[in-house]
């Protein structure tokens, strides 16, 4: 049995900031190391605060969704329409971004949480599916289907501008320690030790007098609601969004970066964005490099996706945060063995 | 109106087909399978491989076709699934996506992506009260009923069909009893890809055969077990055809809306059974 550890549930301040500024560093070495690709980088972070927002769904509560770009398409779509029919107030834009999210997110939450394991899986996706052929059909005179909308923000504060690179960079880098430190502050709070213990056993949960019911609905709402941040971020910094942002089948580009960096932890879930983005960003080059060697068409990305993902299901589960975490465990036993000896 | 509602049952048979599989694996081991859309994708598309290869007819191809997918149905249960019977559900869950995502880009290698069609072979119409009606559509219909009839008499009648529904009922009883289940899974598994196979091929000629025609179906043939009912028989056979009716109803006014109806049927069918039905019995 794995059990769960309950750090001191008040979060110190000091340990908070801590943490932040390591994420913070580790997204600046990780921008030196690519070259200085600042449009590379930002694209990376928004994907990170895509995965945040599932760990919390899936790595904290246990509730494996197949639906969740749902919320990012969402989140795209809506900032998109704000910045187009409105006025181009980027802000304004993921604040109108998130807050009609959550209010759709609460009426799927509630539907979606009365149900578990696979059936929550596919009804989500099912979700999913209404919503990107809603935007798709019955929408298109406004999300003018499958071309897209063209979107363009005007400046933050009217200082930063999202067209360019390092101002992109720095808005979404500040975003992402933002949404950090909120999850941060949640799963070690009284909430985020409910939602663990959910995952491990509900029914004991109830017994001890909880509305286990509402406090999934909650975790729900904040993770669609993360997950529209990252979708209105993305329209921002592209200027564009299409169906392919609603598409159910990306769900499981989510589901592999968690999984590799290690499910029901923050630092895995944004290990597990980095690798994915990585993988997906230096693979295919490699994949058309060796088809110019072996001399025929070899299957693409998606096969490589699903056979990295059954040596994660068989033999991998703790993901790289996980075995890091494990292995640093170990020596430090073994160290503490050797001195008491 | 005389052919949407035969277009209706059409559809109700080939989910009927389809979702038998789902939902004894369902009720059964209590995993969603994904990969029954890749046995029913890859089926369709051996089915054009030995059809085109060996030049054969209709009949004997797809019989080929589902004989040569039994093996793989029997090692996706074999090495993948029963691996991971009894772990934490989502590891099944994202296994048997992981394989449907590889079949799915081996299909799009070998057959490229292009939606394949396939020719009727019956062009029989039978003419009922002055409308001409197709009757490869009655055939499908006929045969579906047939197997729900068949299946009937073998889960009645057999001692595999017995342990089966026994098993349906209450699992860890039957392996009280000394019943080495997981054989009789796999006896269970192998019969619902067959027949997800037969529904798939049988479907084909009137729709297409493209690389993601199993991810289409396969979240309909959900709704279908989740409104009929996780693991019972006669229910996912009666919500496939009331399913099936209601996407050709809807789809005939308004063609996009037909899987959307499905999906909200489904919602509509979870939020009864967990917050109105318990509420009704408490008085």
């Amino acid at each position: 049995m794995n059990t769960l550890k309950y750090p001191s549930l008040r979060s110190r301040p000091g340990r908070v900031m801590l943490e932040t500024g390591i994420v913070l560093l580790g997204f600046l070495v990780l921008l030196a190391i690519t070259g200085f690709k600042f449009y590379w980088i930002t694209d990376f972070m928004i994907f990170c605060i895509l995965v945040l927002s599932f760990d919390l769904l899936y790595g904290y509560l246990g509730h494996l969704s197949f639906g969740h770009m749902l919320y990012y398409g969402t989140g795209a779509y809506l900032a998109a329409s704000w910045l187009v029919y409105f006025n181009n107030d980027p802000l304004l834009a993921l604040l109108f971004a998130v807050i009609v999210t959550s209010l759709i997110a609460a009426v799927t939450g509630w539907v979606a949480v009365q149900t578990k394991a696979a059936a929550f899986a596919l009804l989500t996706m099912a979700f999913n599916e209404l919503g990107s052929f809603i935007v798709h059909t019955p929408l298109s005179k406004y999300t003018r289907g499958d071309d897209g909308l063209i979107a363009s923000p005007g400046k933050v504060f009217g200082l930063l501008r999202f067209g360019k690179d390092t101002d992109a960079f720095i808005i979404v880098l500040i975003i992402l320690l933002l949404v950090f430190l909120v999850l941060r502050i949640l799963t070690r709070s009284p909430f985020g030790v409910l939602i663990r213990s959910v995952k491990e056993n509900e029914t004991r949960i109830q017994f001890l007098g909880y509305d286990t019911q509402r406090y999934k609905w909650i975790t729900f709402i904040v993770s669609a609601a993360i997950a529209a941040l990252a979708g209105g971020l993305f329209v921002m910094v592209q200027g564009f969004v299409s169906p392919r942002a609603i598409s159910t089948l990306s769900n499981i580009e989510i589901i592999f970066a968690i999984l590799i960096g290690g499910a029901g932890s923050l630092y895995g879930a944004l290990i597990g964005g980095v690798l994915f983005m990585l993988v997906k960003n230096y693979l295919p080059p490699v994949i058309s490099a060796a088809e110019g060697l072996a001399g025929f068409a070899l299957p693409q990305w998606e096969m490589w996706l699903g056979i990295i993902l059954l040596i994660i299901v068989f033999s991998f589960r703790k993901g790289v945060f996980g075995f890091a975490v494990e292995k640093a465990g170990l020596l430090r036993q073994s160290i503490k063995s050797r001195k008491g000896a | 109106m005389f052919e949407t509602i035969l277009y209706g049952f059409t559809i109700g048979a080939v989910l009927y087909l389809f979702s038998i599989g789902l939902s004894l694996t369902f009720g059964t081991m209590h995993i969603i399978n994904f990969a029954h859309a890749l046995v029913y994708t890859l089926g369709v598309y051996s089915f054009i491989g030995f059809r085109d290869a060996l030049s054969l007819g209709f009949v004997p191809a797809m019989l080929i076709a589902v004989v040569a997918m039994v093996p793989l149905a029997w090692a996706i249960e074999r090495f993948v699934i029963r691996r991971l019977y009894g772990e934490r559900l989502d590891y099944a869950i994202i296994a048997t996506y992981a394989l449907l995502l590889i079949g799915t880009d081996l299909i799009k290698v070998v057959f490229g992506t292009l939606p394949q069609s396939i020719n009727v072979p019956i062009h029989v119409s039978v003419n009922v009260a002055g409308v001409g009606i197709s009757l490869y559509r009655i055939i499908i219909v006929l045969v579906a009923v047939l197997i729900f009839l068949g299946l009937r008499q073998f889960f009645r009648k057999t001692v595999v069909g017995q342990i089966v529904v026994a098993a349906l009922e209450d699992n860890e009883g039957v392996r009280c009893l000394g019943i080495n289940i997981s054989t009789y899974f796999s006896i269970v598994f192998v019969i619902g890809s067959a027949l997800a196979i037969i529904g798939g091929i049988l479907y084909a000629p009137i729709s297409t055969a493209e690389p993601y025609m199993g991810m289409h179906i396969l979240l309909l043939a959900f709704s279908v077990v989740i409104v009929g009912g996780m693991g019972s028989l006669t229910g996912t056979f009666y919500a496939s055809f009331a399913l099936g009716m209601l996407m050709a109803l809807v789809g005939r006014f308004w063609a996009g809306g037909a899987n959307a109806a499905v999906f909200l049927t489904m919602a509509l069918v979870i939020i009864y059974r967990h917050t109105i039905k318990p509420r009704l019995h408490r008085r």
